[in-house]
């Protein structure tokens, strides 16, 4: 693949009680492997967090080892067994974002393993320098022409349902009913729902303040915005206690920032509204396709849609389809598919600002002091700020896909949560934003997690 | 008054298939997807005229999102500068609007102001625009309520006006304009001059926003601290998608991003209604909310700008309103804020 | 630029092409000196590395550079030394974000970038012949260090010379070793004060903040122009205060401190109202700050 006197460059991150007494006694046993690893010594598996990976890759790493105690063994009882789920998601994230999986790969490797690490770093190396170097992308400052490439037809594929509308005027009056209802009796200061907007075709967030002002309240298939991202905001939360119109989805948010303790829930009343789909281009929008909380998880207030047609989907979501086919690429393709979508970011930072669970006071790609994710908007820099969001949303994200809709560059951060979705949903048997009371699946773990990918 | 010649429908074609083999790179709006966007042309038959306007505004390609100033590498306790390698090419960008071209004006004005931009400038002096007016607002349109036209020739150096079956209304407005035309002439018939006149008024008359925005927003304290900002602000979620999509926005932000060799020093760009925009290393921020961001964004367009360099930062495109994920809507900002200010306005 | 440019180039006459000016391309410089001035204020003494242009630099008190790490980015600080000491120039820095713990780092011999200088600078001519009296608080004393150079270098052209100088402990002090060369001037009075709870059992300054302290000093409007720079909230009242002593507007002057990346008028990000900062100030009288909208 390449010249001879390439030498592959291999970032070690390793834990400092097994591995790296591992590897130290490799090196007093005096047992000879590859020298292509650099070691970085954590205190624990559990510290090494993917932040870590993909800063290894942005300088320029072709490879990235990880490697820990193994399970039950953590000197911190249950670090490794947290990391175990972390790295799961991030290497199936970097998979399906076309990276080779041999270019990140784990290891248990106990103190007393030193023919264990020599092996692992002999293997690693090995495969990765059948690879050659990494592709562009990671350190390269071109960006990729992907003109010709398979994944390039691969096209966003619209809901192909139509729309069953339901009854929008009777459940209109009724949000206005119950608005009005919580604004004269004080239960509510403000009551956020949607009301027309500048433009035909488009509504928009609305904050009523006055029981007359619930008139201007509307519903119909148009009304996109998932508000429960007023709930954090403090120019809103002024107003006075919130009364908010919920969709399903945006009732799954109000779940997750419950479960996140961002919100509180005997200061919020929540309208919940029985929803038939949302409309986009005209159709059904594909997330609408398989929504099972047609009637919203967590409510106080419930609007019903009396004709509510919840349908019977049996195509299931066309994401899906589109997901398998970007999977049955190879990482090659894949990749070039993301680089091209990426490479149209403009980090205008839409998706992060709709987004109810983006709610951190300085997000990291905001921070300096490390420069986490790289300032420049080129490959590298984009790359990283959609790696860094879409982790960061993993068993979080609830599927609104307000970043996908907002985008002005049409990136397909839909496919990216949906993947991540369905890995959570059937890796841990969990899906944000239907209980408060369960624990997020990053932070916990099962000792029966799966681990095939460890070495 | 300006030269005029007239482009028969068919010549265009050859027009521009003869550009696309010309030294001159020829840059014209394609399909990608749902939109029409500006992109190198490979065959003429990529280009599309069925657009009312191109997703992105013509802006990147002489401001980038992102583009190094500066190179840099480590010798010792040293440093050796070089500079950015910037591709220059004469181009040819076809089929831009005119509210478009009147950005490039705006921006113009900005970057060749004493310190000049030659980033910039290089690039817009190696570019010969032509223009392509409007005959079918959008129903975001209000270019004419902020001064211009769909048929305007501010920023175009050629300024192509469909006249129906007779073809393109070629009107030349600059020396590059003039530069081209002399290289093609033969694909421009000298016929009679006519006006443009009728094409300007029936495109005007589809265009359904029309108010009185022009006069600018004049800024007095009591409405600089009206209560109207926090009203119209709270619902923006602070993005910097109306920067983004702005034919005129053009603040940025100078990074630096290396590694243990070397690095770059890149110019972003940069959006007001980022709550760092402003911010202090010390953490004070004259513009701590939303609010004080938008009417910045608002008053930098309306008055500040105008002000400054005699003319509003808006040229109506529409794209702030349309790509805002929830509908801020400057047109009926400026009309909310020239209401309060007292000026008379129709809608 | 012209329009020759694009002639030229398609006439093949590319070796006529004006090589390209950066504006954004710094000088190079050797950092010479590096002076503690609290513990959280450094001062960086640098030199132009390219000696022909360390010979023609020159700068109005007031006016301000971009200093670079490279690899870390820019920051923008007043030019503290003195004009008329040539071929260098010295900031002084507050440790505070990622660009100034860059600067922290450096050591003497390393390379830094600059460039300026930008602004508007102190307006000397409606100095001339008048009373000063500056009043800094804590690292905003760099932006008036150039301008006290300059008039004690010219001690003649100048009445009588008041400086106060605050900040919010003894130990936050900064221009120490200045401050007793200063003194030594004639017709030179030197106040220092601290925050109330920041002074040690030997202070024999005063105690109190600094718009309390100009109040105490009471300076006398009739020919005199006070010159203040600090912390926003230090300026607020410093302002109000000298408003009260009956200074006109006119002869109240002090600088905005906006965040500014370009430092040429076109990033936007100092723009307040009508001006930018960087080009406009970032010396203005109070007068033309009462003007602006209150974004700043």
């Amino acid at each position: 693949m390449s010249d001879d006197n390439w030498r592959p460059q291999i970032v070690a991150f390793v834990c400092q009680w097994c591995t790296y007494a591992g590897a130290d006694l490799a090196g007093t046993s005096r047992i000879k492997y590859d020298p292509n690893v650099r070691i970085v010594k954590l205190p624990c598996s559990g510290r090494i967090g993917p932040l870590f990976l993909l800063k290894a890759f942005e300088q320029g790493a072709d490879g990235v080892l990880v490697s820990g105690c193994h399970p039950g063994d953590c000197h911190y009882v249950s670090g490794n067994l947290l990391a175990r789920r972390r790295f799961t998601v991030f290497r199936e994230l970097l998979i399906f974002l076309g990276l080779e999986p041999e270019r990140l790969q784990f290891s248990w490797v106990s103190a007393a393993e030193a023919v264990k690490w020599t092996e692992v770093v002999d293997a690693v190396t090995a495969q990765i320098r059948a690879l050659g170097p990494r592709r562009q992308g990671w350190g390269a400052e071109a960006r990729l022409q992907t003109s010709n490439s398979k994944a390039q037809s691969l096209e966003a594929q619209p809901g192909t349902r139509n729309l069953k509308p339901g009854t929008q005027k009777a459940v209109e009056e009724g949000i206005r009913r119950i608005a009005r209802q919580l604004l004269q009796t004080g239960e509510a200061g403000v009551i956020v729902g949607y009301g027309n907007g500048t433009l035909k075709d488009v509504t928009t967030p609305l904050f009523v303040t006055e029981p007359e002002g619930v008139e201007q309240l509307v519903w119909n298939e148009r009304c996109l915005n998932n508000l429960s991202v007023y709930l954090t905001r403090e120019p809103v939360t002024r107003l006075g206690r919130v009364g908010i119109v919920a969709k399903g989805c945006d009732a799954r948010a109000l779940v997750a920032l419950l479960q996140e303790h961002q919100i509180e829930r005997d200061k919020v009343t929540i309208i919940g509204v029985q929803c038939a789909g949302m409309a986009e281009n005209g159709r059904l929008a594909a997330r609408c396709a398989v929504c099972d909380v047609h009637t919203p998880p967590l409510y106080d207030h419930l609007v019903e849609d009396r004709a509510l047609d919840t349908g019977d989907w049996a195509e299931g979501d066309p994401r899906d389809r589109e997901i398998a086919a970007l999977e049955a690429l190879t990482p090659a393709e894949r990749w070039a598919y993301w680089q091209e979508q990426f490479a149209r970011c403009i980090r205008c930072y839409a998706c992060r600002a709709v987004c109810p669970l983006c709610y951190c006071e300085t997000c990291i790609a905001d921070k300096t002091q490390p420069q986490w994710v790289p300032p420049a908007f080129d490959a590298r820099g984009n790359l990283s700020w959609n790696i860094v969001r879409a982790f960061h949303q993993a068993g979080r994200c609830i599927g609104c896909d307000e970043c996908a809709r907002v985008c002005p560059a049409h990136i397909r951060l839909d496919l990216i949560n949906r993947k991540l979705a369905l890995l959570i949903r059937d890796a841990y048997g969990y899906r944000a934003g239907y209980d408060a009371t369960v624990a997020p699946p990053l932070t916990t773990f099962r000792p029966e997690d799966r681990a095939e990918f460890i070495r | 008054m300006m030269a005029c010649r007239m482009l028969r429908p068919e010549k265009l074609e050859e027009w521009l298939a003869e550009l696309l083999r010309s030294e001159r790179r020829l840059i014209a709006p394609q399909r990608q997807g749902e939109d029409v966007v500006f992109q190198p042309v490979q065959t003429v038959d990529d280009i599309t005229l069925d657009y009312i306007n191109t997703r992105w505004p013509v802006k990147a390609w002489f401001f980038p999102p992102s583009e190094p100033v500066l190179r840099y590498r480590y010798q010792g306790s040293g440093v050796e500068l070089e500079q950015p390698n910037m591709a220059l090419e004469p181009r040819v960008i076809f089929g831009v609007r005119p509210c478009d071209a009147a950005g490039l004006a705006i921006l113009d004005q900005v970057f060749n102001s004493d310190g000049e931009d030659e980033f910039y400038t290089r690039r817009r002096t190696m570019t010969t625009i032509v223009g392509l007016s409007c005959t079918h607002p959008a129903a975001s349109c209000f270019c004419t309520s902020v001064g211009l036209s769909p048929t305007a020739s501010a920023g175009s150096d050629l300024l192509l006006t469909p006249m129906g079956d007779a073809g393109y209304l070629v009107e030349t407005l600059t020396a590059r304009g003039e530069q081209l035309l002399w290289e093609y002439g033969h694909y421009f018939a000298a016929g009679e001059c006519r006006s443009k006149e009728a094409v300007t008024e029936a495109a005007e008359a589809r265009m359904s926003r029309q108010a009185a925005l022009a006069q600018g927003i004049e800024l007095s304290e009591r409405l600089f601290e009206h209560p109207i900002w926090a009203e119209v602000a709270r619902k923006c979620l602070g993005c910097g998608v109306c920067a983004y999509v702005c034919p005129t926005c053009h603040c940025f932000d100078i990074v630096d991003d290396s590694d243990a060799w070397g690095g770059v020093r890149c110019r972003n760009w940069d959006s007001c209604g980022f709550s760092l925009f402003t911010r202090h290393a010390s953490g004070h921020n004259p513009r701590p909310q939303q609010d004080s961001r938008y009417r910045q964004r608002v008053l930098h367009k309306f008055s500040y700008f105008p002000q400054r360099w005699g003319r509003l930062m808006c040229v109506g495109c529409g794209r702030c309103v349309t790509n805002c994920p929830v509908n801020m809507d400057i047109y009926a900002t400026a009309q909310a804020v020239l209401q309060v200010q007292g000026v008379k306005h129709e809608t | 630029m012209s329009e020759r440019y694009l002639i030229e180039y398609l006439s093949r006459d590319s070796e006529r092409l004006p090589a390209m000016r950066n504006i954004y391309r710094p000088h190079l410089m050797t950092v010479e000196d590096i002076r503690d001035e609290t513990p959280d204020v450094r001062t960086l003494r640098l030199a132009f590395q390219d000696q022909a242009v360390g010979e023609s630099f020159a700068f109005v008190p007031g006016q301000f550079g971009e200093y670079s790490v490279f690899g870390a980015g820019e920051c923008v600080f007043a030019i503290a030394s003195s004009p008329a000491d040539r071929g260098h120039v010295e900031c002084s820095f507050k440790l505070m974000g990622k660009v100034t713990h860059a600067l922290r780092d450096v050591e003497i011999g390393d390379t830094v970038g600059f460039r300026g200088p930008y602004g508007n600078g102190f307006p000397l001519e409606s100095l001339r012949g008048q009373n000063l009296f500056f009043a800094g608080g804590g690292i905003g004393m760099a932006a008036l260090r150039a301008l006290i150079e300059y008039c004690l270098a010219h001690r003649q052209e100048f009445g009588h010379i008041t400086l106060l100088n605050g900040a919010r402990s003894v130990a936050d002090l900064v221009y120490k070793e200045d401050m007793v060369r200063w003194a030594e001037q004639p017709d030179v009075q030197l106040v220092r004060t601290v925050d109330p709870g920041g002074e040690t059992a030997d202070w024999d300054g005063e105690v109190g903040f600094v718009p309390a302290i100009i109040e105490k000093l009471a300076p006398q409007p009739e020919g005199t122009v006070a010159i203040t720079c600090g912390p926003p909230v230090m300026i607020k009242f410093a302002l109000l205060t000298l408003e009260r002593l009956g200074f006109p507007q006119e002869r109240v002057i002090t600088t905005l401190e906006n965040k500014m990346k370009c430092g040429l008028g076109k990033c936007g990000r100092c723009n307040v109202g009508p001006v930018y900062v960087c080009k406009d100030g970032p010396v203005f009288t109070a007068a033309q700050l009462q003007a602006l909208p209150r974004d700043f």
